[in-house]
């Protein structure tokens, strides 16, 4: 059976309920950009149930409809099950109409029947039925209501009575959608009814609110500052203090090491360090409540040789793997730390509220009022989905791209996803050295960022051919975002991106390592000179960090990181900002790359690499001769 | 292809074919006149050329509907209205709006207009692009007519005052 209907009508939690397989459920039109299949037992049978993109419009010349097409002419003996919301009937039978002519076995389903009756609404199902000659079943997807008469009715399907609409040879799709509403009316008034209700809910309130054009930027403000309070502060903050320090450097670290030893032993004593680590809770940034003290006397990765006589033979093998293991660019004591310490938790914090955003419908509201700005980069406000997603994966958002409607704005927004938008993981660190600097220059690389935005994405705008897409944008119902969703949805978004992390981090760290033995890191930091240390004005040792942030640019970014607050600070606050600028301006990672390259081509990708990192390398520079000639 | 003749008298519509000229007249050839099949008034034919030039020359006529209108863009926040065409030249985009149940006789809310057009078709809410907002052709204003008579008035007006009425400060 294949789920068919109009977008955000609840195709997705329905085939959820009967497969139990998750797929992303959203409140917001065009969540499901993929098709999802899995199987289902269905009364005792077994079945293959298909999940489909939301579509309004079914026919063939319609962009929407073209793969839902495709898909039902390849499942030719499918039944089709049209998912409805209830309360906007109208539009469900438009479709109702179009899949009649197919001249299909179907039934319709009319969802959301609570919001309904919250506004007064009835159905006459049996009616309904009789028009058609279908079955009719009303459910409450997201509560399991009503999931046994679905079952019950796919196998009573039947093909509907097509409609009497004739049409003309001549006319458009525009043309027959007309006349098939003037037919939809007639079916409505028999069948259906609805009162608007005369006081409208706090939830339909604070919706009007969210697009207002001055109470609008204000719960922007809110949304925004209170996003950043529990990412920026509690998660960068809070979280990774107690994973990072608290768990892995007081706990984990000396266990592995210890372990290590014991495995591959070989004449050496870890040096010690009082590590000492405090829980507190962040209230604006800049102000902490210390809750909790914690000092303890650890080993740490660095080491010295006992005895005078050069390691050899089997033990220099165990001293190789010892510190590919443990040792300064250990697998396990950077990466795994690095990914599941600091990553992680910042990571996880965005994806929850990025679900509750998404759950609320408040997205759809934001791209209102940011439309006007993308005009400019080419792009309308449905952008800003893809965008905002940018900020927790730009792998995940460069895939959220399809949502966009015309080759120019995929491309457009995947360029800025790519050259701008930091990721959660590279914004945690980013923050981290913001704590360092003076807030003044937080703001500066703000500034930089959007700029460079606005900026680029004019001129990519200017000099790729091709047509924005009109801004038409259902606007969903505010809804309460359901606990078990959010949670659902955050656990899915984090295995997906631990799967794509870890394995860099550790091949990252094994490159770095094997590099480091080599003597090669020396060579390229010598042959990176020029630019690195002449142009950016930064150490030497600092090509590394833009070596390895072609891998991962935050991991890069952790590297700057370490230079800026470890035991010996090698850069000053001016190198701090030159560095974080060039390296927010990398592509964020080789699976970024890789998935431009399988959304857009392999030359696009290129393209974009030769664009992206000159540019940033040049932007980074700028600000340092800039900032040199204005004696900052 | 047939030329169109249009009666200076009654106004009528109608091929040369059809006229008693063209069905065994015994003057034919010399009688530059053509008669009219409805009222019988009897007028000289209007040169190719001169036709060529005046379709040439007049302004394009766009043709514009009966009743008063006014496009979404000139609609009040708040204003409910009824939809009486989509003047869009791609039926692309004239059908993206019908799916959503956009259509002539659909009655629509404007619920706002900055910072983008944001109106109710239904259960539907719809963001639209100022530019689209100026598709949409609408007549009538149910909420002024029943609740302010005095702005009901300009509403009542031909369509050209209308929106000069909107746009003075």
């Amino acid at each position: 059976m294949v789920l068919v209907g109009n977008p955000n009508v609840g195709k997705s939690v329905l085939f959820g309920n009967l497969t139990s397989r998750y797929v992303t459920v959203s409140n917001y039109p065009g969540t499901t950009v993929e098709v999802a299949r899995a199987r289902a037992v269905l009364a005792g049978t077994d079945c293959d149930v298909i999940d489909t993109p939301g579509l309004n419009d079914l026919t063939p010349r319609s962009d929407d409809g073209r793969v839902t097409r495709d898909l039902l002419e390849r499942h030719a003996d499918a039944t089709i099950v049209q998912v409805a919301d209830a309360k906007n009937l109208r539009r469900a039978l438009l479709l109702t109409l179009q899949l009649a002519d197919l001249g299909r076995p179907m039934v319709l389903v009319l969802n959301m029947l609570d919001e309904l009756e919250e506004r007064g609404g009835q159905i006459d199902r049996t009616r309904l039925s009789e028009l058609f000659g279908i079955p009719v079943v009303g459910t409450i997807a997201n509560r399991g209501i009503g999931m046994a008469d679905v079952v019950a009715a796919v196998g009573g399907a039947r093909i509907p009575q097509r409609s009497a609409i004739a049409h003309d040879v001549d006319e458009d799709e525009y043309d027959r959608n007309r006349s098939r509403f003037a037919y939809v009316n007639g079916l409505l008034a028999e069948t259906y009814s609805i009162e608007q209700p005369a006081r409208s809910s706090w939830r339909v309130r604070l919706g009007f609110w969210a697009m207002h054009p001055i109470r609008g930027l204000g719960l922007l403000a809110i949304v925004l500052l209170g996003s950043f309070w529990f990412v920026g502060l509690f998660g960068a903050g809070t979280l990774v203090d107690a994973l990072e320090v608290g768990v892995f450097q007081q706990r984990v670290h000396p266990l592995l090491i210890r372990a290590t030893d014991a495995v591959l032993p070989f004449p050496h004593t870890h040096a010690t360090a009082a590590v000492r680590y405090q829980l507190d809770v962040p209230l604006i940034p800049g102000r902490d409540v210390a809750l909790h003290t914690v000092e303890r006397v650890v080993d740490v990765t660095a080491y010295h040789l006992e005895g005078t006589t050069p390691v050899r033979g089997l033990q220099s093998i165990r001293r190789f793997l010892h510190d590919f293991l443990v040792g300064e660019f250990g697998a396990l004591t950077m990466a795994l730390t690095y990914a599941l310490a600091i990553v992680l938790p910042i990571v996880t914090t965005f994806f929850i509220v990025f679900s509750v955003l998404e759950d609320t419908g408040y997205f759809p509201r934001m791209a209102i009022m940011v439309n006007r700005i993308f005009r400019v980069m080419g792009l309308n406000g449905k952008a800003v989905l893809p965008m905002l997603l940018g900020l927790g994966c730009d792998t995940m958002a460069t895939m959220a791209t399809r949502v966009l409607e015309t080759r120019k704005e995929r491309v457009v927004t995947t360029m800025l996803l790519a050259l701008a938008v930091p990721c959660s993981a590279q914004l945690g660190v980013l923050l981290a050295m913001m704590a360092i600097l003076a807030p003044v220059a937080a703001l500066f690389w703000l500034g930089l960022v959007v700029g460079v935005i606005v900026l680029v994405g004019w001129l990519t705008a200017r000099l790729f051919d091709g047509d924005t897409s009109d801004f038409i944008l259902e606007i969903p119902p505010m809804r309460r975002p359901q606990l078990s969703n959010v949670i659902v949805k955050t656990m899915g978004r984090l295995n997906w991106y631990l799967r794509e992390v870890i394995p860099i981090f550790v091949v990252g760290t094994a490159i770095l390592f094997v590099l480091d033995r080599l003597n090669v890191l020396q060579r390229i930091a010598q042959l990176g000179a020029p630019v690195v240390t002449g142009w950016l004005g930064l150490p030497v040792e600092m090509a590394n960090a833009f070596l390895i942030g072609f891998l991962r640019r935050d991991f890069g970014a952790v590297y700057i990181l370490d230079a800026a607050t470890g035991p010996v600070p090698t850069l000053s606050a001016h190198q701090i900002l030159v560095a974080m600028v060039t390296i927010t301006l990398f592509m964020p990672c080789i699976a970024n790359f890789l998935m431009i390259a399988k959304e857009h081509g392999q030359k696009t990708a290129w393209r974009m690499a030769a664009f992206i990192f000159p540019f940033a390398f040049f932007v980074g520079g700028l600000v340092n001769q800039v900032g040199t000639w204005l004696g900052i | 292809m047939a030329r169109y003749l249009t009666c200076p008298f009654c106004g009528f519509e109608f091929e040369r074919g059809d006229t008693l000229c063209a069905h065994g007249c015994p003057i034919g050839a010399v009688c530059h006149l053509i008669r009219c099949p409805t009222c019988g008034y009897e007028f000289p034919e209007t040169p190719t050329v001169v036709s060529w030039l005046r379709r040439l020359f007049t302004p394009a006529r766009i043709p514009v509907p009966a009743v008063a209108c006014r496009t979404v863009a000139q609609l009040r926040d708040g204003e409910r209205a009824r939809v009486v065409d989509l003047i869009s030249a791609r039926t692309s985009r004239r059908n993206a709006l019908a799916v959503f149940g956009l259509i002539p006789g659909a009655e629509i809310t404007l619920i706002q207009r900055r910072p983008s057009f944001v109106l109710r078709v239904g259960e539907t809410e719809l963001a639209l692009d100022s530019e689209i907002a100026r598709e949409i052709l609408v007549e009538g204003s149910y909420s002024e007519v029943t609740v302010a008579p005095e702005d009901g008035s300009a509403t009542n007006n031909t369509s050209s005052s209308a929106p000069d009425h909107a746009r003075a400060p």
